[in-house]
């Protein structure tokens, strides 16, 4: 089962999620701030980082940040609006997700299931490792190269680029995207997608204005190339 | 109330432009009334009372017309009458004689200028004058007074008012041959109030009558 | 029966044929040149003003001139005539022939101020000093003056646009010092007024020369007035326009001490207490809706906390004796619909505050409203869809995915099975085309008097029931929604029975609501 590090300073928030989580057999670590989740990291080793925005002192913002520095561990944040700013901020920061407090523990254990999804294979009959232009993509590894040098990808980015390039030129419309990538429903929020493609493209494109991987095509959706 | 005030406009535009003819209306020169403008003009008549006889003729309006005869040699006006100076003095000529050449009628240059008399034609008969109790004067005429006119009772009455007076301020009675007697003034001077001649009354009141329209 | 809603300003007017045809009439009357504005009036009545007062004083200045003229002409005339007439001799009777003719052209001569023509009558003698014996200038009228009275008189007569002055004098002479007696002689003289005529046509002339530029000038005062009265109406006018479309701290600089002034101050005062009155409206309302939305955000911890351990609590409910599992799932059940009902009210807050935001997309309308039917595992022969594809319009799909789930989930907890969607477009005017989503059920329909509030917050049309199933804020979210789609709904009831809720977007709308 899953280790689940859970940053929340709402002392009867942290304790419901975490017994709600735990009765579901998740291995959960709780933290009432920024600065000792963050300590927690290193020694506790989680799969998933379940951090609310909102934080006394270093927020969660900041956090999601540091942890981008040098991990790509997956980021589902916890908000109290979904309208706010700071899911933005926090998307853009390097956040996977995002979960609306109040949620039921299933809710929020489907998300994190979603998150972890092991990302499937192409199938058989297809290369594991394709080239496209300076990129190098490796299903099997899941790992991409650009120019020979290893592009660091948090999940998300990394299941985006894969099931945008499995298709090549082919469009896929947010909503389409939110259900394949996300396992959101398909009325999900289509800020997920836009934050993590200007993420993506902040990675893989050499002019972020102008991209060649990752286009866009108003009033559709994205697709990838063509180069 | 829309109604009223178009009204009211409307009768507000008409007094304007009433007004505005009026001021501007009448530009140029109008004919007028007649108005009167001061007195008579008096002329210069040679009128001297030592030879000259007043007569009174009737002019072709009805009115009088007082005429100069002098006493002096008189055949041509002009340059006779200026010489007529020295003859027959001793003052006034005689009423009698007024009288009598009154009753000879206008000579040629009276009628030439369309005086006539309303007098009859008396040839020779008396007149006397003398003067009457109460004041004034009597003439006893030659002749009948009935058949009259007035004009030719007025002639009589100036004729013999200013052969006594100057002014012809002087009541006049005549009493003709039918014994039949009328009195009265000349009232021909301006603000004369004449009561002329009063027994017949023909009612002219005008100090200058004659002018009967 | 329809629900006419409020789409926000610029939607309104267009949507409402009547309201916007009346607000054209109104601008047209406005942008219309007034024929007989506050400035043409002014302004014509400096100018009636000036041209009665130049007119009049025209008109009287010429008319005392010309008198003055008139009369000092006359009385010369008059005056030197008499004194000339004086100057002369005439025999009694007075002797028609060239003598008299000499007299007479001697007279004439001295005429003043202009040479007259001198007429004697005298009996029947007839003499002038023209060429004619006897005027026909000269009136009945002054002839018979002349007879009747010894006084000079004159006439002035206009004779076939020619004016003359006439004059009559009697004359008399003296029969001693003190006494005079009319001699029957009456002299006329016959002057042409020709340059008095003259005079007093360069005076009308130069009248109404002076008249006219006055008039000009009178217009610039005139348009300086209706400027100095025009400017503040126009400031007025423009302040109330800016007040209307809601500035109101729209004010009004206050000049001088007139009438004019005290409106612009009056107007400012009651700018002023309008801003505050708003104001303090304003912030009652703000503090109203903060609260709301401060107490849904400070439900939301603790509820976080509960719904995490609802499971909990569900799970073990069998393991305790009756009462208290009854009791743990009471609260369990309860947790969320507090859940629920705490989510829709920080939604309506939301728009209260006019802080949603739609995050329009172009979408297949059939393909999302068949999500949203998946989705709540709406597919069984309960709910019924008339979908045709290849509609594609700019939606917010969270938004119109609460707008059909809230209708579908309302018709099918109050309506009756089936439960039918249908999607359509329709032109309503030309080049408007609008998105239709109908939602109709097959039970009894909605009650006439329940229509003008089902979009009201917890409105409840069924009064037996206290507590609806929902959060009773479902079909107000749905308006807010539809709203901020720029678009209306309606309900009603349809003939053959079943309540009937009318989705209406525009389909190229332009991204409204930011």
């Amino acid at each position: 089962m899953p280790r689940v590090l859970l940053i929340e300073d709402d002392p009867s928030v942290r304790e419901g999620v975490e017994l709600g989580l735990r009765r579901r057999g998740h291995d959960v670590r709780a933290a009432a701030t920024g600065e000792t989740g963050l300590a927690a990291l290193a020694e506790f080793r989680p799969d998933l980082l379940l951090l609310d925005l909102m934080l006394p002192g270093m927020n969660g913002v900041q956090v999601c940040r540091q942890v981008r520095e040098h991990s790509q561990l997956p980021i589902i944040m916890l908000t109290a609006r979904s309208d706010d700013f700071d899911v933005v901020i926090g998307l853009e920061a390097g956040a996977d997700d995002y979960i609306v407090k109040p949620a039921r523990p299933e809710v929020i254990e489907a998300r994190i299931r979603a998150v972890l999804r092991r990302i499937e294979d192409s199938g058989p009959g297809r290369p594991a490792i394709e080239v496209y232009g300076e990129l190098t993509i490796d299903r099997g590894g899941l790992t991409v190269t650009k120019a020979g040098r290893p592009v660091a990808l948090a999940p998300s980015e990394l299941r985006l680029l894969l099931h945008l390039s499995a298709a090549p030129e082919q469009v896929f419309s947010r909503q389409q995207l939110l259900e394949h990538v996300w396992d959101h429903s398909y009325h999900a929020d289509a800020r997920l997608v836009d934050a993590c493609v200007a993420r993506l493209r902040g990675k893989i494109e050499d002019e972020v204005g102008s991209p060649r991987y990752v286009q866009t095509l108003r009033g559709f959706g994205y697709r990838f190339g063509p180069l | 109330m829309r109604r009223v005030r178009r009204r009211r406009r409307a009768a507000t535009g008409t007094v304007i432009v009433a007004a505005a003819v009026a001021l501007l209306g009448g530009c140029g020169i109008q004919g007028t009334d007649v108005i009167a403008a001061g007195g008579p003009a008096s002329f210069q008549a040679f009128l001297d009372r030592e030879y000259d006889m007043l007569l009174f003729f009737r002019s072709p309006d009805g009115g009088l017309s007082p005429v100069i005869r002098s006493t002096a040699v008189s055949a041509a006006f002009g340059e006779g009458y200026v010489e007529a100076g020295a003859v027959e003095t001793d003052g006034p000529v005689p009423t009698e004689k007024v009288v009598t050449t009154l009753l000879a009628g206008p000579r040629k240059e009276d009628r030439v200028a369309g005086l006539s008399t309303s007098l009859p034609l008396v040839r020779g008969g008396k007149v006397e004058v003398e003067p009457s109790p109460g004041g004034g004067v009597t003439a006893r005429l030659p002749f009948a007074l009935a058949g009259l006119d007035s004009t030719a009772l007025r002639q009589l009455t100036c004729t013999i008012a200013y052969s006594q007076d100057a002014d012809g301020q002087v009541v006049v009675t005549l009493t003709g041959q039918d014994g039949a007697s009328r009195s009265g003034t000349c009232g021909l001077a301006p603000g004369d109030t004449g009561n002329v001649p009063a027994a017949t009354g023909t009612g002219a009141r005008s100090p200058w009558p004659g002018t009967p329209g | 029966m329809t629900i006419g809603l409020r789409i926000g300003p610029a939607r309104r007017r267009k949507d409402a044929g009547q309201e916007a045809g009346q607000g054209a009439a109104a601008t047209d009357n406005r942008s219309r040149i007034r024929a007989f504005g506050l400035r043409t009036r002014l302004l014509l009545a400096f100018l009636l003003v000036a041209g009665v007062s130049a007119g009049t004083t025209s008109a009287l200045t010429y008319r005392e001139a010309r008198t003055a003229l008139l009369e000092t002409a006359q009385d010369t005339a008059v005056t030197s005539f008499r004194d000339h007439a004086q100057q002369t001799a005439f025999s009694l009777p007075l002797q028609r022939g060239a003598a008299l003719e000499d007299v007479l052209r001697d007279i004439a001569r001295k005429g003043k101020p202009h040479p007259w023509v001198v007429f004697a009558e005298y009996g029947s003698v007839r003499a002038s000093s023209g060429e004619n014996p006897v005027s026909t200038v000269i009136t009945p009228e002054l002839r018979r003056a002349a007879r009747a009275n010894p006084h000079g008189s004159f006439e002035r007569v206009v004779k076939d646009g020619v004016p003359y002055l006439t004059i009559a004098m009697p004359m008399v002479f003296k029969t001693s010092p003190y006494s005079v007696l009319p001699s029957g002689l009456v002299l006329y003289a016959v002057m042409r007024l020709t340059d008095e005529q003259v005079n007093v046509d360069a005076l009308l002339v130069a009248a109404r020369n002076g008249a006219l530029p006055g008039l000009a000038v009178a217009l610039v005062p005139g348009l300086i007035a209706a400027r100095s009265v025009l400017r503040p109406v126009r400031k007025l006018h423009e302040a109330a326009r800016s007040m209307g479309s809601g500035r109101l701290d729209t004010r009004i600089p206050v000049r001088g001490s007139d009438e004019l002034a005290d409106l612009a101050r009056t107007f400012n005062e009651s700018a002023g207490q309008l801003e505050r009155s708003v104001r303090e409206l304003r912030e009652a309302e703000e503090r109203a809706r903060r609260f709301a939305s401060d107490v849904s955000h400070e439900l939301r911890t603790p509820l976080a906390g509960m719904l995490a351990v609802t499971e909990v609590l569900d799970e073990d409910a069998d393991g305790l004796d009756a009462d208290t599992a009854r009791a743990v799932r009471l609260v369990s059940a309860e947790t969320g619909k507090l859940a629920v009902l705490v989510e829709d009210l920080m939604e309506i807050s939301r728009f209260d505050a006019r802080a949603a935001e739609l995050n329009a997309d172009e979408v297949d309308v059939a393909e999302t409203i068949r999500k949203t039917l998946q989705n709540r595992r709406w597919t069984d022969d309960r709910v019924r869809t008339d979908l045709p594809d290849g509609i594609r319009a700019r939606l917010d799909p969270r938004r119109f995915d609460v707008v059909i789930a809230n209708l579908v989930g309302n018709a099918l907890r109050h309506g009756g099975t089936p439960v039918t969607v249908r999607l359509r477009t329709e032109e309503r005017t030309p080049g408007t085309a609008v998105l239709i989503t109908e939602v109709m059920d097959s039970g009894p329909g909605i009650r006439p008097e329940s229509l003008p509030h089902i979009f009201d917050r917890f409105y409840k049309a069924d009064a037996a029931r206290t507590r609806s199933a929902g959060s009773g804020l479902g079909l107000a979210i749905t308006l807010e929604n539809v709203r901020l789609h720029g678009g209306t709904i309606r309900a009603g009831n349809r003939p053959e029975g079943g309540a009937v809720f009318t989705v209406g977007i525009p389909l190229h709308a332009e991204e409204t609501g930011g």
